[in-house]
Formats: C-alpha cells, structure tokens, sequence
C-alpha cells in the first residue's frame, strides 16, 4: 500500500489555494450569519427573550453532539435526555457540595462533561450489536433508569425534592450574561462538530451509516469511529446538563421528560441527517414554536411528532435537503461517461512487486449447500484474471471470501508470502486489496468527491483529536484526499459531478465512482464484482480500457462478470466455475473452445 | 406474599406478553417493528373505561366498541406510518414513523383524558385478595389469546395468508396473495390484541395514557427475549419478566426493580441480540 | 412463424424492465400463442428473470407494452394478472416451509370461491401424484426436486392461459428434470400456453415449438424449435457475434 508520491503537489497546483478559502468561507457564512443574530439578540430582546435565547442554546449544546450519533452515525439514540439528567445533576452536586467539599462550577463542568463521555460510551455501545429498534429501546430504557435513580438517591440527589442548579459567578450571572456564556460554549460545539463532520471522520460515519459493507472495504473500523462520537456527544449532554441545571435555578427528576429527549431527537431529524446547519435550525424552530401561543405549548409534543411524520414521508433529507441549493440545479440528461485511463499514471504508483494473490483448496458452505467446493486460484500482479460461471457457481462467494466477509472452512490464502485471515474485512484495504460491488453500495446523501474520498479514509494522517481542533494535520489530510479524489474521477471519467449528490446519477455513473473509490487505496489487487452489468456497449468498452490501464501499472486484477466480451477482451487468464469447483482455467482462446465450458453455460 | 407476587407476577406478565404479539403480528406481515404497541394497550385501558364507565355501555359493548376503536387505530398506523415507508429501502425512516404516531397517540390522550390515571371500572365483581378479577382476567385474557391466534394460524385461509406472507413475502406476492390487504387486516388484528391487552389489564394498570410508554418498553423485553416473530418465546418471556418484576419489586423495592429489569434486558440483548429462541441472522453481503 | 396481433395471447412490444436504476430490459419484443410453449434462453446476467418478473408485474415496465388476452397489463400487480390467467412460477422452489403441501396449494387458489378451491387443490396434484401422497406433510419436509413439483402445482391451482416457469430444473436431478418437464407436455396438450425459462439447453428445445434466447437484456435471436442449426446459432449469440479468440469451427 503505497503512499502517493506525485499527486499531491500536482493535484495542490490545479486547486488554487483561494478556491479551498471561498469554500470554506461559503460553508461558514451562515454560521456567523446566525452568531451575528444571537449577538445581536440582547439590542432587541427582553429578559424573557434572554431565557429563550439561553435554553435554545443549551439545547444545541446537547444536540451539536448528539447530531453526530443521531444524524451521522444513524444511530436512533432517542433517549439521551438521561445524559442531560446526569450532567445536571453532576454538576449540581459537585457545586452544592453534598457528597465532597464545594466544586467552583467550571471546573463542576469539567468533571461532568467527563463523566457524561464515560455515560454517552455506555449508553451508545450497545449500538454495536443491536438493530436500530432495539437500539433506540435501549436508549429509552436508560432514560428511564436515570430518572428511577435521581428519585430514589435522596441523600445525593434530593430526591423527588430536588436540588439547587449550580450559580455562575460574575458576568454570567445575570440573564444575559449567561446568556452570552452559553452561547459562547454553544458556538464551539458547533465548531467541534463541524469539524468532524467535514473530516474523514464525519465521512466515515456516514459510510458505516448508509454503506457499512462498503465501508469495511475500505478499512474503516465501526468500533473507533463510534467510541469516539459517544464520548464526544455524551460530553455535550452533560455540559449542556450543567447550563440546563443553572438556568433552571433548581431541579427535580421532573423536569427531564421524555418530551425533552423527543425535542432533541426530532430536532436532528427534521434539520435532515449529515448536516449541522439543519439540525441547528430544527432546534431553533422546536423550541421556539411552543412560545408562538399559549395553545401550542400543551401541544409542543404532538406538533413535533407531526412535523417529524411529515418530514420522514414528504422530505427525508429534512431542512438541510431543502436547503440545498447546488443540488437543484438539472444536470444533463446524455451524460457520458469518458475515462481518461492515461492519466492514472499520474497517481498511482508502477508496482513491480512479485506477490501474487493465492487461494489454495477454499471450501466455504452455506448450510447443506457447498458454495465453493476446492478452489485454487492465483492473482497474478499486472495481470487480469477472469472468473466466470453460471449463477450459483460461486463466483461472488469467492471474492466475499477474499474480502474477508465470509471465513472459508478450509483451504488458505496467501499475499505474497503471508497468510491472509480469514474473516475481518476491515483489515483488507491495509493489505493493498480494494474491490467494487455487484450492485453499487454508494451512499446517496453524500456527494460524488465524498464517495470516493472515502476510500481513501485509512490513509489519513490525522488522530481524531485532531480532527475535532481543525489542527493542521487534517488540513492537509483533506487536500490530499481531494485532489486525489478529483484525480481519480477524471480518471474514471465523472469529474464534472465531483459535487452532485450521488443519488442523483445514473446506475453506470455509481458504478465508476465505485472504481473510483478502490482506486484511491492505491491497491495491489483489485476485485472487480459484475462491473459491466447495466452498462451500455460504450461503457463497457471504456470500461476494459480502464481496467487495462489498472492492470498495465502493476495491480492485479480479479473480474468477475457475466458479459462475455469483455472477459475474453481484457482477461489475461480466465477460471470458469461450476457448481463451486473449477470447471476450466486457461487463456480466453483455450476457454472460448473448452467443450464443457460452453455447454454448462447452454446446459447439459 | 409469596402468592401475591405470583398472582401480580403472572397478571403484569400476560399484559406484557400480550403486547409483545402485539408487536409481533404487526411485524409478521410488515417486517417493522412499531412502536405503537403499547399505545394500543393504552388505549384498551383509556377506551375501556370510556364506554363502560363514563358512557355506562353494557360491559361486551363496551368491549367490542374497544376493540373496533383500537383495530381502527392499527390500520391508521399501517395507512400513514408504515405503507408509505416500506417502497423506501431506507431501514430507520419506520422507525420514525412509527414513533411519530405512537407519540400523537399519547399526547392526545394526554390532552383529551388527563394525564392523571383514570379509574377503570369493575368489570365482573369476581374474587377477591390474590384471586382477585384484576390478576387472573389478564391471564385469561391472554390464553383466550393465544388459543385464538392458533386457531386463525393453523385453521383459517387468512391465518396461513398471514403465515406465507410473513415467511417469505416475495413468493407470496407472486402467488397472488393479496399482500396489502392482509398487511392491513394484520395491523387490525395487532390493534385487536393490544386493546384485549389494555382493557383485560385495565383493572391492575388504570386508565392512563403514561401507560402507552410503560408498556411500549415492558412489551417489548418479552420480543427481545423470544425473539423477533416468535409468538411463543414472547408469551414465555412475558411471563418471565412479569414474575421477575414482582420478584424484584418485593426484594429491592419498585424503584431499583425497573434498573433491575433493564439491566437484565441489556445483559440479554448483548449476549444473544436474535433473542433466546430467536434465529440465525441474514446474509449481509 | 409469425402469429398475428389478433390471435396472441401475449404480445410484448419494446419492453424496458429493471431494478430501480440499473436497467436490464432494453426494448424486448416478443409474443406467444394460446397453446403454444414458447422457450426463454440466454446466459447468466441476460434478463430471463427480470422478464417474466417484469410480465407478472412484480417489476414495474419502464418503457414498452404488455397486452395479454387484449388487456393491457402495463401497471399489473401479480394478483391482477394471476386472476387474468397469467400465472408465474419463480425460480428457486420456494414453498412455504412451515405449512402443509395442502395448505400451500390453498393458497394459491387464495382468489377462487371455497367451493370451487378443493376441485382445483385435485386437480393440480393428479400432475404430480408424488406430491399427492404427501399432502399433509410440512413444505420443508419435501426434497427439493418435490418442491420444485409443488411450486409448479401451485400454478397450475388457478387453471392458467399462460403458465410461466422460471428454471424448473434447476438443482433437480435429471430424472426429476424430465418429469417436470413432461407436465409441460400435458398442459399443451390441454391448450395452456408455456412460457419457459431454461438453462438447459436440449431439453428446452425437446419441450418447446419457438425459442427467443435473450442476451444482455435484448432478443438476439427468434426461431422455431424445428429448425436445425439452433444449438450453433444459439452458441453464437451467447458468446457474441465477434469472437476475439480462436473459432471453434
């Protein structure tokens, strides 16, 4: 796996610098827009403005993160108004000094947003194993624990009685000076999440979101990712818990409703997934809209539950969706897609390494049935090796086996010289093997340049800190994955969509991005699923040519497909499977007049 | 004490199971899971003691009137929550759907009976200490069930309709099963269960649209224990649970009760996520 | 061997069928008369499957007409088209396990009046009295070739014009191929049309009066069963007209 050497400076020189700064100024203009707003809030509000203004605040503290579980990782946290109780009342002990002596608040804070990271781990691992309904139960269920324990803890938490909300010291200790405080806290949340949702950590999590299995292709790891957001979001929650028990001066179990977890659930949902902007506003107009009429506020919750209906059956990609305007304009209906194979040799490197990718005996059934029954097969590097077969031969069993997804029962496989395990496919993109799928796992919401700069994911340098603090480090990771990214769809022929939502393309176009993506590994073998299935006569002929100019810098190649052109076209070597055994392996010419291979594909 | 926790045990438990079929007859045919079962149940105890208290309607037309309202409220789900998201292969919008609905059903039961409990009226004046109505109407209300359900399953047309539909939807669509209008009879029937389940249990658990929420979160630990679709690990699981609260309501008192059963739930969950009887999970790749 | 608009009972005009986005059918054209068996070849990949699911209506038709019996059944749900007499077999004998042989074949007729559906439950089994004698055993109890037997009974429930079969052989031993195939031989005989899906080359071309083979999701080739070159004809059209290695012959 190689670390590209001539793309970066190239690829830096085709974007000039002051493209990257008006986009990022484009990206942040509405952030300050809405800053400059709740600046300006105290020149025309009154006190009951400021504790509006304050809790709408607060809540974004806690939804900030939550939006990266919730709307990013997709995972239905519904019940984390238990990580608000817990920063409240955290705080408010720490503060009041019932169980130790008195905390000053800030550093009361301190403690709580850690034991609210500590809290958010333990409520969102479950995420790892469960389905998203049970998930989302779960969730509840803590909810309901937290509460239960502030209630019954009396001699900590006071209670069914209650206990003071921690006081802030001068300034913030006026309406609109902890106004001020919250929303200074609330705009570095918005800070700490925009910079992970524009990382390849936000990319990441979209990927195990809406394409895991593609995602573990490219080497992304669910468990990290998702330890790091649930410390990060349950930090927010208890922070937010703390100002939460400030602002209402006192507290009881009480005051943590379901409805509060349902607020900031809805609030990530109707802003749209995948954004922070939306979820921003979903929060603005959720907490405004029980304070319009008196009337609305005992129907807060239902009006929600209707708002949040209406957005999953009319508009799922919520506010954000309906503030996307780039992705409004039409595109062109006869699109082609026209590769530039030569220009791969820009980017990626020529190998000239021996290993070869062997498979030796692979025995793999499912149930009574013998998917693959005694398989050898060697990957040559810079050759391209053909896999056919009528279906059910096992075809995509064996690539599923080489990319780790299923662990054969017996045989082996080696790279080179080392074993490659059987099982972890996340571990296969460190070992230089990329593969497309048979039908395209592309994640739709994202845009084009996004698709394939996640396939670049593990290469970045950057920790996940680093990331958060928009440290250097991931500057540079970003200008690196662009611009390769934008290389390889030049490459593969789609660099003028590099920035239109993906499922806004054509079944043909998904599949080249998805090539595309491989590419970005730099990989040593390449495992090609059904590529030309559903690409006209000129997409497929483009297509061998790509594939050939792949093969011709040294990455081996295993092309399973069913269109017969093109295998006996590109294909250096071809295996024909039957019925999970090899049926024939040779040249196309000793298999185009192998007498079983044409009449097990006629039958007989 | 031993016998009333047995009793309590066993009455809570039929509730929770019965609204774990719940749950599973709405997923059979839709493969969603809703989470609108326990606002049936709810309902059963709200509507229950709306006819037969407040409007004074003889007890079986109180009842039946229960059922329809509560059938109705089923097929209302499957119109606006669950039919318009099953064309999206989008898993998590029924979720949301399902949510949506269940929490508009609680607030407006919230706003229009109060959110104080509401009494339930005595339906037949039978027994009384641990023999009381309250604990072995439940019961009896969930083997009556269960007895119905077999019988729908393995001796009616539109039963099996239910059952080919649930184990393979796709070759029952070619056959030319009317795969809508079971799906809706089946969310009518899931309405069904439920209000059986609300107004057998509305003596133990009052009219109270709290209630929806309570059960919603009860109802489903039998589902997570017998598994997704599993009738009989959810009637066992109920059971289990309902003697395990009781147990542990008596032991540690109510509150650590509920950390309690929560806990095991996760422990269940994360050891065996298809559930104790539940089956093998589907290919991924 | 042409039939006219007027007597098909199936005609197919410029049919575009697919998945979502990826499109397989790219304007296939086609027609079948009452009594005839007609074959569906093709390799792998080519769209056999997507045409009879696309005709039953548990695909939508993107671009083209379907009229069967003079009706036009573009927007068809398989309901619809079963009651028509259009009757689908899908590949893959996917019997419900849990229920009884009986039982499955009840629900086939699930449409027809109570009365009526025990005369069609018979009738369907004197085709295969092999599943007959297995009538109250469980769907997963019966082998697989038994199975097949029972999917294509469950068609033959509702007495249908047009009988499509998708790959009825496949997994089946030969001996097994060949009784399934000759119930083929049957329904002609009685006037129901067959429209049959086949990997198997030689026993397509055995049970069938006209062949169409299907590559890439267009009709390379149209011709009666009688004449004689069909294998190498066909052989041609599925490895392609130009061939970048050695001929054969």
């Amino acid at each position: 796996m190689a670390v590209v050497t001539t793309s970066p400076e190239r690829s830096d020189a085709a974007v000039p610098d002051s493209g990257t700064w008006r986009a990022a100024l484009t990206h942040a203009a509405p952030f300050f827009g809405m800053l400059v707003l709740a600046l300006l809030l105290p020149l025309v509000g009154n006190d009951y403005w400021a504790l509006i203004g304050t809790r709408m605040a607060i809540y974004w503290v806690l939804v900030s993160g939550l939006n990266l579980v919730v709307g990013f990782a997709g995972h239905l946290a519904i019940g984390y108004v238990a990580l608000l109780t817990l920063g409240a009342y955290t705080t408010s002990v720490l503060v009041a000094g019932n169980v130790m002596p008195a905390v000053p608040v800030f550093p009361a804070l301190a403690v709580a947003a850690v034991v609210g990271a500590i809290f958010g781990v333990i409520v969102g691992l479950p995420a790892l194993r469960l389905r998203t309904f049970y998930f989302a139960m779960s969730t509840l269920g803590f909810a309901t624990i937290v509460t239960q324990i502030a209630l019954a803890w009396q001699s900590v938490t006071g209670g069914g009685i209650g206990i003071a909300g921690p006081e802030f010291p001068a300034p913030f200790n006026t309406a609109w000076g902890f106004y001020f405080l919250c929303v200074g806290i609330a705009t570095f949340t918005t800070w700490l999440s925009a910079n992970v949702a524009r990382s390849r950590y936000g990319r990441a999590l979209i990927a195990v979101r809406d394409a895991e299995v593609a995602a573990e292709a490219t080497g992304i790891s669910k468990p990290k990712m998702l330890i790091a957001i649930f410390l990060l979001a349950g930090a927010c929650a208890a922070v937010a818990g703390g100002l939460f028990a400030s602002l209402q001066t006192y507290i009881t179990p009480d005051a943590f409703t379901f409805d509060l977890s349902v607020l900031f659930f809805i609030a990530i949902l109707i802003g749209g997934r995948g954004s922070i902007m939306g979820p921003l506003l979903g929060t603005i107009i959720l907490t405004i809209l029980p304070e319009i009429a008196a009337p609305l506020a005992a129907w807060s919750t239902f009006l929600y539950a209707v708002l949040l209906l209406v957005i999953v059956l009319v508009m799922p990609g919520g506010i954000a969706a309906l503030l996307d305007f780039r992705n409004r304009k039409p595109l062109a209906s006869n699109r082609a897609i026209v590769p530039r194979p030569a220009a791969l040799a820009d980017i990626v490197r020529r190998r000239t390494g021996d290993n070869a990718l062997a498979l030796r005996g692979i025995a793999l059934s499912f149930g009574n049935v013998k998917a693959i029954d005694g398989l050898d097969l060697d990957v040559a590097p810079g050759k391209i090796h053909g896999l056919i077969g009528p279906n059910g031969s096992g075809k995509t069993t064996t690539l599923n086996v080489i990319s780790g997804y299923y662990a054969a029962k017996g045989g082996t496989m080696t790279l080179g010289d080392d074993a490659l395990p059987p099982g972890m496919p996340a571990l296969r993109a460190a070992r230089g093997i990329a593969r497309t799928f048979q039908t395209p796992r592309v994640i739709g919401e994202a845009s084009v340049l996004q698709n394939v700069m996640i396939g670049g994911t593990v290469e970045g340098r950057a920790t996940f800190v680093e990331s958060l603090l928009a440290l250097p480090r991931n500057t540079q990771d970003e200008r690196m994955l662009a611009g390769k990214a934008r290389a390889l769809l030049g490459v593969v022929g789609l660099d003028g969509l590099a920035d239109v939502r993906a499922d806004r393309l054509q079944h043909s176009e998904l599949r080249f991005i998805e090539i595309a993506r491989a590419l970005m590994l730099d990989p040593d073998f390449l495992l090609l699923d059904e590529p030309a299935a559903g690409l006209s006569g000129d997409e497929i002929d483009r297509l061998g040519e790509l594939i050939k100019a792949v093969s011709a810098r040294g990455t081996g190649v295993l092309l399973v497909e069913h269109h017969a052109d093109l295998i006996f076209d590109i294909c250096h070597q071809i295996t024909v499977l039957n019925l999970g055994r090899i049926l024939a392996a040779g040249t196309p010419a000793e298999i185009r007049v192998h007498k079983e291979v044409v009449s097990a594909y006629l039958g007989g | 004490m031993l016998a009333s926790i047995i009793a309590a045990g066993l009455a809570s438990g039929a509730i929770y199971a019965l609204v774990g079929v719940t749950y599973n007859t709405m997923f059979s045919t839709s493969r969603v899971m809703s989470f609108t079962a326990g606002q049936l149940a709810m309902l059963g105890g709200l509507f229950g003691s709306m006819f037969t208290l407040k409007l004074g309607l003889p007890l079986i037309l109180g009842f039946l009137l229960t059922l329809v309202c509560c059938a109705i409220i089923g097929i209302i789900t499957e119109f606006i929550a669950v039919r318009p998201v099953l064309k999206n292969l989008d898993q998590h919008l029924y979720v949301l759907s399902t949510l949506a609905v269940a929490l508009m059903i609680q607030q407006v039961a919230a706003i229009k009976w109060g959110t104080e409990p509401q009494p339930f009226p005595r339906l037949l004046g039978l027994g009384s200490g641990v023999w009381d109505e309250k604990f072995w109407l439940p019961v009896l209300a969930c083997v009556v069930t269960i007895l119905g359900l077999e019988y729908l399953y393995r001796r009616t047309l539109v039963g099996r309709a239910f059952l080919a539909i649930a184990e393979d939807n796709f070759a029952a669509r070619a056959l030319g099963l009317p795969e809508r209008n079971l799906r809706i009879a089946s969310y009518a029937l899931a309405g069904i269960i439920g209000g059986v389940a609300g107004y057998a249990g509305g003596e133990l658990l009052l009219a109270f649209f709290a209630n929806g929420a309570l059960l919603n979160f009860y109802g489903f630990v039998p589902v997570a224990l017998g598994g997704l679709g599993n009738n009989r690990g959810a009637i066992v699981g109920g059971f289990a649970l309902g003697l395990f609260q009781q147990a542990a309501n008596f032991l540690v008192g109510g509150i650590f009760s509920s950390v309690a059963v929560f806990t095991l739930f996760i422990v269940v969950l994360l050891a065996a996520p298809q559930g104790l009887f539940g089956g093998a999970t589907a290919r991924r790749v | 061997m042409l039939t006219s608009a007027d007597e098909s009972l199936l005609t197919v005009r410029a049919l575009g069928s697919g998945y979502g986005k990826i499109r397989v059918l790219h304007g296939v054209d086609m027609s079948i008369a009452a009594g005839e068996v007609v074959a569906l070849l093709g390799p792998n990949g080519a769209g056999k499957t997507t045409m009879l699911r696309a005709l039953s209506g548990l695909l939508p038709v993107n671009a083209g007409t379907v009229r069967f019996d003079g009706r036009d059944f573009g927007r068809i749900t398989p309901r619809e088209a079963a009651r028509a007499g259009l009757v689908h077999v899908i590949e893959g004998h996917r019997v419900f396990t849990q229920l009884s042989v009986t039982d499955n074949l009840l629900l086939a007729g699930y449409d027809i009046p109570r009365s009526e559906r025990a005369v069609r439950v018979e009738e369907a089994l004197s085709f295969f009295p092999e599943i007959a004698e297995k009538r109250h055993e469980r769907g997963g109890a019966l082998s697989g070739g038994q199975q097949q037997m029972l999917t294509v009974a469950q068609g033959l429930v509702r007495r249908p014009r047009l009988l499509m079969l998708d790959e009825p052989s496949a997994g089946l031993s030969p001996v097994l191929v060949d009784r399934v195939l000759n119930v083929i031989g049957q329904l002609k005989k009685q006037g129901t049309a067959v429209l049959l899906v086949e990997q198997l080359l030689e026993k397509a071309l055995a049970a069938a009066d006209r062949v169409y083979a299907l590559v890439q999701g267009n009709i390379a080739l149209e011709a009666p069963t009688s004449e004689s070159d069909l294998a190498k004809r066909l052989e041609r059209a599925y490895f392609g007209h130009e061939s970048h290695a050695l001929e054969a012959s």
